[in-house]
């Protein structure tokens, strides 16, 4: 009889009731966080591939990855694939990016914004004679570009970011140990450079 | 006197406990929806673009690796073998069957700690396209042991799980989204311990 008096009296300020409604409620909110963590942590990470390849040092100019990883926390993620990293930002002049083919069995590109969203990608064999030369510009500077496109540049591909900021990755797939002194120079004498077009064509 | 207080600390201790440990969870499981799976191999063919769905992108903001454009290649991944089961440093593997089309391709094993092998590596932890033997019909036949083998062998951790990456270079699987019939070498075990 006593056990029955306390659980009507247990029933009467609904204890149980308002603790399921406690732990729904924070089930809830749970899910909310979920999707509200999972949505914004693009726009404040800090461990992202173009924060840190902006952490790997000045802009406009390309850096080797390593085998382990370097401060920016980059590093290789293929043994056999040889890989360098730039970033630049193009709300001023274009960003040039060239090297010489000087044999190596392999090479792509792949042009990033700053999100990490893919651009633009390319390689070897779907360059004009396996040469790399890509300018990056936003769609007003490549109009401006092409309305006086100066000599030499029939082979480039012109790419319209509509972001200002990004990055390349340039990469060189390793086929032997002989090819490594070929790649490295390769990718030694790629550049990331801005473009200065306007001083070029001055007649 | 002390129950709405208590009622409340309830609430936000589930909320924030459980909304962070699920986030978590679920950026370190999986790089998203939209996974090519062929077998045991898995790759994110849209990882790396604007369609990427929130959860990739999400993923990739915080592993902050630096993905194949599409140009580039494909990455397949594999960590358990056909059966199903995890592939584990104390057993060999056979890997056979052909790769979708591609150029060039590599593959090695990761170990436990999530780093690839070194390149100059005393054993062939890694190989590629170039310097594997193939079959008269030139299909492919691996054998994945920590003991060296006959034939082509890549060289896996001595202990623990670990995972297999097989990157094509150039192949038109990376624009296909699964459009394109492909099929990816399969890997069974052939036994474990002193086999």
């Amino acid at each position: 009889m006593s056990r029955l008096f306390s659980f009507l009296s247990l029933r009467r300020d609904f204890l149980w009731l308002k603790i399921l409604f406690a732990i729904f409620t924070g089930l809830v909110g749970a899910a909310l966080l979920h999707l509200i963590i999972v949505f914004s942590l693009p726009q404040f990470s800090q461990r992202d591939a173009y924060t840190r390849i902006i952490a790997e040092g000045e802009s406009h100019r390309f850096y080797r990855l390593g085998e382990q990883p370097d401060r920016a926390g980059l590093s290789k993620e293929d043994p056999m694939i040889e890989m360098s990293v730039c970033s630049f930002d193009i709300s001023e002049t274009p960003v040039r990016l060239t090297a010489p083919n000087s044999g190596v069995p392999f090479w792509s590109l792949g042009v990033f914004d700053a999100s990490s969203d893919e651009i633009f990608s390319i390689n070897d064999r779907t360059s004009a004679d396996h040469v790399l030369d890509v300018v990056v510009g936003t769609p007003a500077q490549l109009a401006a570009l092409r309305k006086s496109l100066p000599r030499g540049f029939s082979q480039t591909v012109l790419v319209e970011a509509q972001q200002t900021e990004g990055y390349a990755v340039l990469r060189s797939f390793v086929t032997h140990k002989s090819v490594v002194p070929v790649i490295s120079k390769f990718l030694d004498q790629a550049t990331c450079a801005p473009f200065q077009w306007r001083t070029r064509v001055q007649f | 006197m002390f129950r709405v207080p208590f009622l409340v600390a309830i609430a936000l201790a589930i909320a924030f406990g459980g909304g962070i440990w699920s986030t978590r969870l679920a950026l370190d499981a999986t790089i998203g929806f939209g996974a090519i799976k062929l077998g045991s191999w898995e790759a994110f063919p849209e990882a790396q673009t604007a369609d990427a769905d929130p959860y990739a992108k999400s993923h990739r903001a915080n592993a902050g690796k630096l993905l194949y454009a599409t140009a580039e290649g494909l990455s397949f991944t594999a960590t358990t073998d056909d059966s199903g089961a995890r592939l584990s440093g104390s057993c060999t593997y056979q890997l056979t069957g052909q790769t979708p089309t591609a150029r060039f391709w590599t593959l090695f094993a990761t170990g436990p700690d999530g780093r690839p092998p070194a390149a100059d590596a005393d054993l062939p932890s890694s190989l590629n396209s170039r310097m594997v033997g193939r079959q008269p019909d030139g299909s492919l036949d691996i054998t994945i042991a920590s003991r060296a083998r006959p034939g082509n062998w890549l060289a896996s951790p001595q202990q623990g799980q670990f995972r297999l990456t097989l990157t094509l270079l150039d192949t038109p699987a990376a624009g296909s989204s699964g459009l394109i019939d492909l099929s990816m070498p399969a890997i069974r075990r052939i036994g474990c311990g002193n086999v």
